[in-house]
């Protein structure tokens, strides 16, 4: 079967980590959330899948290639222009990025399905695309129920009879909303679905393209299948979801590295001496870290690969991506380290470098080199420390 | 660089209005602490309520002030959260300075009993 991914939201709500990298690429324990979809769409009979991209295209392209590493048949629909060697987004929308493929080649040409790359998922695809056919559906959503409080967030769906979906609200007031049901961005879909969706203009799915079906009077139906939603969309999101992968509270998800000490899991080629530190689980400490004597890591943690934690530095319910270095004097609590920026769990966030912290906290690879000021007070915590 | 002050029987308590404290304005926060003590303040609360972002020179210039005030004054830190406060902790500065949650707590905490 078939199947497309949408990459390319910009992913404003994490700006401060899609800086670097873009959303579907956002690691859950090294591992980006767009892997675990292909996975997981590959487990459930879909092997040719598309994926539009704009945003830091080539990111993605380079970690997936033509995903025959994970067992699928993988290519990328390209929104955008390389201008001077810089790539410029083309907004066509969701609607419009599937429109983009099909008048390119006409690739779906039988029931599809489409998904946000920006949230985990293991819906039963199956039982949806049943559903889906049973109905005679042009488009199946798959909805979940959530507290009233929240349906501001989201697309909100009526349904009727057979959840045959009767009306459609973008991001409705809590007091306005039709129902409690929300669209989760994963779609069955019909390729005649397409005879509702303009050509080269910008058109949404849930904007556009719904509110078209509902008025033309299309079988649309929405169905409400029990499975685990992990939204990583915004900072608190990704928060939230990286503590519950590293507390292996995430049906399936797999920890990395081998569990050396009660739910401290850690990679190979790290260096590491747990009768000389303090590591209380649950931590992923990744592979070719150096974690020093004295150090004390809280969990829930994850360290990323490569990541130097000097003798004595204390890190407490702390993400570091890849690479960071956390100096002997620096006490880290619940703080993610990420592109060089200290992002904390409500989003708010500054730059290592514009604060000049460097000499707190920094990239494992670069070269120290601090102001006189920076190394006075590197001194100063020192012997306050000792 | 804007302060409001208070002062609460010996404490002046000087309120931060700038939202940054970063390299640029790092020297004349300096000096305008330094003229404080100058003024025969030695017990001075600084607010930092207002101040969203502080920089490795802000807290640079916090500390040379605290040297100048030397062993017979105080300067201690109030109101910081977010970002700053984040800093504070994360470089261990949270235990160069005694910080409190408010300006009331801090005053509280230096003023001589029966002075407020």
């Amino acid at each position: 079967m078939k199947a497309m991914i949408l990459a390319v939201g910009k992913g404003t709500r994490v700006c401060s980590i899609t800086n670097v990298v873009s959303k579907p690429m956002i690691p859950l324990l090294g591992k980006p959330i767009m892997e675990s979809l292909v996975e997981h769409l590959r487990d459930s009979g879909f092997d040719q899948i598309v994926v539009n991209t704009s945003h830091l295209a080539p990111v993605i392209q380079d970690y997936f290639r033509d995903g025959s590493q994970l067992g699928v048949e993988l290519a990328y629909s390209f929104e955008g222009q390389l201008h001077r060697g810089q790539i410029q987004g083309e907004a066509l929308g969701s609607a419009g990025g599937m429109k983009r493929i099909q008048d390119f080649s006409g690739f779906f040409d039988e029931t599809f399905a489409v998904l946000c790359g920006d949230a985990l998922v293991d819906v039963d695809f199956q039982e949806a695309v049943r559903f889906h056919r049973e109905r005679g559906a042009v488009a199946t959503i798959i909805l979940r129920d959530v507290p009233r409080e929240e349906v501001f967030r989201y697309g909100v769906v009526a349904t009727g009879a057979q959840g045959r979906i009767t009306r459609f609200q973008e991001k409705p007031a809590v007091d306005q909303a039709v129902s409690t049901k929300i669209n989760t961005g994963i779609y069955i879909f019909e390729p005649s679905v397409f005879d509702y969706i303009p050509s080269g203009k910008s058109f949404d799915i849930g904007g556009d393209l719904f509110p078209a079906l509902v008025a033309a009077g299309a079988p649309m139906f929405g169905v409400e299948l029990p499975f685990q939603w992990v939204d990583i969309g915004s900072v608190p999101d990704y928060w939230d979801a990286s503590r519950l992968a590293v507390s292996g509270s995430i049906r399936g998800y797999r920890i990395p590295g081998r569990e050396l000490a009660p739910g401290v899991h850690v990679g190979i080629n790290t260096r590491w001496n747990p009768a000389r530190t303090t590591v209380r689980g649950p931590v992923v400490i990744g592979s070719s870290c150096s974690i020093g004597d004295g150090a004390v890591i809280q969990g829930p943690a994850v360290i990323g690969a490569g990541c130097v934690i000097e003798p004595g530095a204390v890190v407490r319910e702390c993400i570091l991506a890849d690479y960071t270095r956390v100096s002997s004097v620096a006490r880290l609590e619940r703080l993610l380290v990420f592109g060089n920026q200290c992002i904390q769990p409500t989003g708010e966030h500054f730059g290592v470098e514009e604060a000049g912290i460097g000499w707190v906290v920094d990239d494992a690879r670069a070269k120290q080199e601090f102001a006189v000021e920076q190394l006075e007070l590197l001194e100063l915590v020192r012997t306050i420390a000792d | 660089m804007r302060f409001e002050e208070n002062t609460v029987g010996d404490v002046l308590v000087a309120k931060m209005l700038d939202k940054r404290i970063a390299a640029d304005v790092a020297p004349r926060f300096k000096a305008h602490l330094a003229e404080y003590m100058k003024l025969g303040n030695r017990s001075i609360v600084l607010d930092l309520g207002e101040v969203g972002f502080i920089d490795s020179s802000g807290l640079g210039a916090l500390v040379s002030s605290l040297k100048s005030m030397g062993k017979d004054g105080d300067l201690v830190v109030c109101g910081a959260t977010g970002a700053v406060a984040s800093m504070f902790k994360l470089t261990r500065m949270d235990k160069v300075f005694r910080m409190f949650g408010s300006a009331d707590e801090a005053v509280r905490a230096l003023a001589p009993v029966g002075q407020i």
